[in-house]
C-alpha cells in the first residue's frame, strides 16, 4: 500500500508506530487515515486516549471525505453516557472482546458492502498496557493481527517506546511484520519504516497545524 | 433453572442447582449476551440473581441489559457485584462492590457472600478475572463452584489464546459448556453455538446458528446456501442429492423458479436454494445472495461454452463476499472436462476447492459439502462436535 504523505511503501498489514512521547504517532496514524480513506478505502479508529468526539472533530477539520468508523475506548471507561452511533461505538478499555468484536462487526460490513481496501489505526497501544498486563494486551492483538491480515486491511498500532520495558516491547515486536520508526535528534524529527523486505533511510518529518510533512 | 437460548432450553431442559455452565466464547463474537440472557431469564421467573461486572460500570452494564430490552432494575431480587469501579478510581454503590480487583481474597470474599445470597450468579468475564489476578483465579473459581450447592454459577468465558492448560481447565470445571463460534471467512460471516459438555443430560450434538437481535438477545436462524449454476447443469438433481427433503418449482423439466432443500448434516440444518440458470431470473441471485452463507456453483463440465456463463453467475451471487466451492458435474459422460481444466478456463484462484460430481448418482455432492463447511467453519467446528 503506498503511503504517498510518507513517500513510503508499506508491504506489511500490521505496523507498529513506535517513537518517544510526543514525537508525532498519532498525528502520523492520523495522517495516514486521513490520506486512505480520502481515497476511497474503509477506516476505522480505534482510541483509547480521545474520546470519538475528539478524533471526530481532528477529521472534520481538515474537511474529510469518506468512511470512517470509530471504537471510543474512552468514554465509557470515564463513565460518560455517551449513545453508540452507526459509525462510532464506545466500549470500555477494559473490555478486550468488545473492542475485537466492534472492530470484527466494522470489517465485516465494510466487508458486505464490497470495500476490501481497509485501513485501521490503534491509538495507542500503551494505554491500553496501562490497564491489562502485557501477556493479555499480547493474547489479544494475536487475535487482531491475524484478523486484518485474514481480511487484507493494514493497521497502525502506536506504542509508546519509553513507557514500556525492554521484555515488552520485544513480545509486542513478534506480532508485527512492519515498523515505522520515529524519534527526535537535535531538534529535527525523523522516521523510517523497515519490514523483513524494506528498509528506508531516515527521512525528516515536520508537523504543521496537525498536518504531517515530509522533507524531500 | 432456565439458560433461556433458543435450543439450549430444549436441548438441556434446566440447570439444576449445584451446578455450573460456561458460555465459551470466540474472541471475535459478541458472546457476552449469552450470560446476560440466562440472568435476565432467570430473574423473569423469579430468581435472585446477581451479575459480576469486570469489564464495564455497573452504569454501562445496565445500559447494555437495556439494549436488549432487559429492564433489570425492574426486579429487586437482581443485583450486581462491581469488581470494575475501584479497578479505575471510581466509587460503587452496588450491592456487592470489590474494593480491590486485583486481589482475589477480596474477590473471594465478595463473590462468597453473593453465592450464600443468591440462586444465580453469572459472571460477565471470567476470562478478565484471569487476566487481572493470575492463573490462579482457576483455583478460586473451583471453591466457589464447591460452595455452590444450592445455587448455580453460569460463566462467560472469553477463549483467547491461553496456554491449553488453561483453557482444559476451564472446561473440566464446569458442567456444562456451551461454544460460542464465529463462521470464519476474509470476517466473520456468521455466528453458531453447540454444546461442547453437559454431565446432567445426554444430548445429541448439535450446531444452532444464531443473531443478536436489539431488542430481544440471541435468536437462532437456519443458514441458507445457494446453489447456482448455467442452464442445464444439474442445480435441481445437486440440490435433491444432497436433501433429505426437496421441492422443485419446475415446468417443462427445467425451473423456473426455485429448488429448495433441507439438508440436515453435521449437526446443522441447512436450507438449500436452487436457482434458475436463465438470465432473466438473475435479479433473484441477488436478493437469495445477500441472505446466504455461501454458494456452490454446479457446471456442466461437458460443456465449456456454458463456462462464461457460469463465472458470470458467481460473480452476482459472491459479490457480498461469500465463500464458494464448484461442482464440477456429470463427470460420468465423455469428455468432461477434469477440475483443473475447468479451473484454467473459468481463471479461477487455486485455492478454490473444483470437486468431481456426479448428481444423478450422487457421487461427490457431500464432498462439495464438506469443502464448502471447511470453507465457512473450519477447525471451529471441531470444538463443538465433541458433544455426545
Amino acid at each position: 500500500m503506498r503511503l504517498s504523505i510518507l513517500d513510503i511503501d508499506v508491504d506489511s498489514n500490521n505496523v507498529m508506530v513506535i517513537g518517544p512521547p510526543l514525537v508525532g504517532k498519532s498525528i502520523l496514524v492520523r495522517n495516514i487515515l486521513y490520506e486512505k480513506v480520502n481515497n476511497g478505502f474503509g477506516g476505522i479508529y480505534i482510541t483509547t486516549k480521545d474520546t470519538a468526539e475528539t478524533v471526530l472533530d481532528w477529521f472534520q477539520k481538515f474537511n474529510l471525505n469518506g468512511d470512517i468508523k470509530i471504537i471510543d475506548c474512552v468514554s465509557r471507561t470515564i463513565f460518560s453516557d455517551a449513545p453508540d452511533t452507526d459509525n462510532v461505538k464506545r466500549v470500555s478499555i477494559m473490555d478486550l472482546t468488545g473492542i475485537s468484536v466492534r472492530i470484527n462487526m466494522f470489517l465485516e460490513r465494510f466487508w458486505k458492502s464490497g470495500k476490501r481496501d481497509v485501513v485501521i489505526a490503534f491509538d495507542s497501544v500503551s494505554t491500553v498496557l496501562m490497564y491489562l498486563n502485557p501477556q493479555t494486551i499480547f493474547r489479544f492483538l494475536h487475535v487482531l493481527t491475524n484478523r486484518i491480515k485474514s481480511f487484507g486491511a493494514f493497521a497502525f498500532y502506536t506504542v509508546d517506546e519509553n513507557m514500556h520495558d525492554d521484555r515488552t516491547i520485544a513480545m509486542l515486536k513478534q506480532l508485527f511484520n512492519g515498523v515505522i520508526e520515529l524519534k527526535e535528534e537535535e531538534n529535527r524529527r525523523i522516521l523510517r519504516y523497515l519490514s523483513p523486505s524494506t528498509r528506508t533511510e531516515w527521512k525528516e518529518f515536520n508537523i504543521v497545524d496537525d498536518r504531517l510533512e515530509v522533507s524531500s | 433453572m432456565r439458560i433461556g437460548i433458543p435450543v439450549l432450553d430444549e436441548l438441556l431442559k434446566e440447570i439444576p442447582r449445584g451446578k455450573t455452565l460456561t458460555y465459551y466464547i470466540d474472541p471475535e463474537v459478541e458472546g457476552d449476551v449469552f450470560g446476560m440472557q440466562t440472568l435476565y431469564k432467570n430473574l423473569e421467573e423469579g430468581y435472585r440473581c446477581v451479575y459480576v461486572t469486570s469489564t464495564m460500570s455497573p452504569v454501562s452494564l445496565r445500559n447494555r441489559f437495556k439494549e436488549f430490552g432487559w429492564f433489570v432494575d425492574d426486579f429487586e431480587t437482581f443485583s450486581i457485584v462491581d469488581a470494575y469501579s475501584a479497578y479505575i478510581g471510581a466509587s460503587s454503590n452496588e450491592r456487592y462492590v470489590v474494593s480491590d480487583p486485583t486481589n482475589l481474597d477480596e474477590i473471594d470474599r465478595v463473590i462468597k457472600k453473593a453465592i450464600e445470597e443468591n440462586d444465580l450468579i453469572v459472571f460477565g468475564s471470567l476470562s478478565t478475572i484471569l487476566d487481572i489476578c493470575g492463573d490462579r483465579a482457576l483455583e478460586y473459581f473451583e471453591r466457589w463452584k464447591e460452595l455452590a450447592v444450592d445455587s448455580v454459577i453460569v460463566s462467560n468465558f472469553t477463549a483467547w489464546p491461553y496456554p491449553k492448560e488453561i483453557l482444559d481447565k476451564i472446561k473440566d470445571l464446569s458442567n456444562a459448556v456451551v461454544t460460542i463460534g464465529g463462521i470464519h471467512h476474509r470476517v466473520i460471516l456468521g455466528h453458531y453455538y453447540g454444546i461442547l459438555k453437559v454431565d446432567w443430560t445426554e444430548v445429541r450434538g448439535r450446531a444452532v446458528l444464531f443473531k443478536v437481535a436489539k431488542p430481544g438477545g440471541v435468536k437462532a436462524y437456519i443458514p441458507k446456501i445457494l446453489v447456482t449454476g448455467p442452464y442445464n447443469a444439474g442445480k435441481s438433481t445437486f440440490v435433491h442429492a444432497i436433501s433429505n427433503k426437496a421441492v422443485s418449482v419446475d415446468r417443462l423439466g427445467t425451473t423456473v423458479a426455485l429448488d429448495h432443500g433441507k439438508v440436515e448434516y453435521k449437526g446443522f440444518t441447512i436450507d438449500v436454494f436452487g436457482t434458475p440458470g436463465q438470465e432473466r431470473f438473475d435479479p433473484i441471485l441477488k436478493v437469495l445472495g445477500s441472505e446466504a452463507l455461501g454458494v456452490i456453483l454446479v457446471v456442466d463440465s461437458t460443456k465449456p461454452e456454458t463456462l462464461p456463463r457460469a463465472k458470470q453467475l458467481l460473480e452476482k451471487t459472491t459479490q457480498f463476499g461469500l465463500p464458494y466451492v464448484i461442482a464440477a458435474n456429470k463427470q460420468d459422460l465423455p469428455n468432461a472436462l477434469k477440475p483443473e481444466e475447468i479451473r484454467n478456463l473459468m481463471h479461477l484462484p487455486k485455492d478454490v476447492p473444483i470437486i468431481p460430481t456426479v448428481a444423478t448418482k450422487k457421487i461427490g455432492v457431500y464432498d462439495v459439502l464438506d469443502a464448502l463447511i471447511n470453507l465457512l467453519i473450519g477447525e471451529g467446528y471441531g470444538k463443538s462436535e465433541g458433544a455426545t
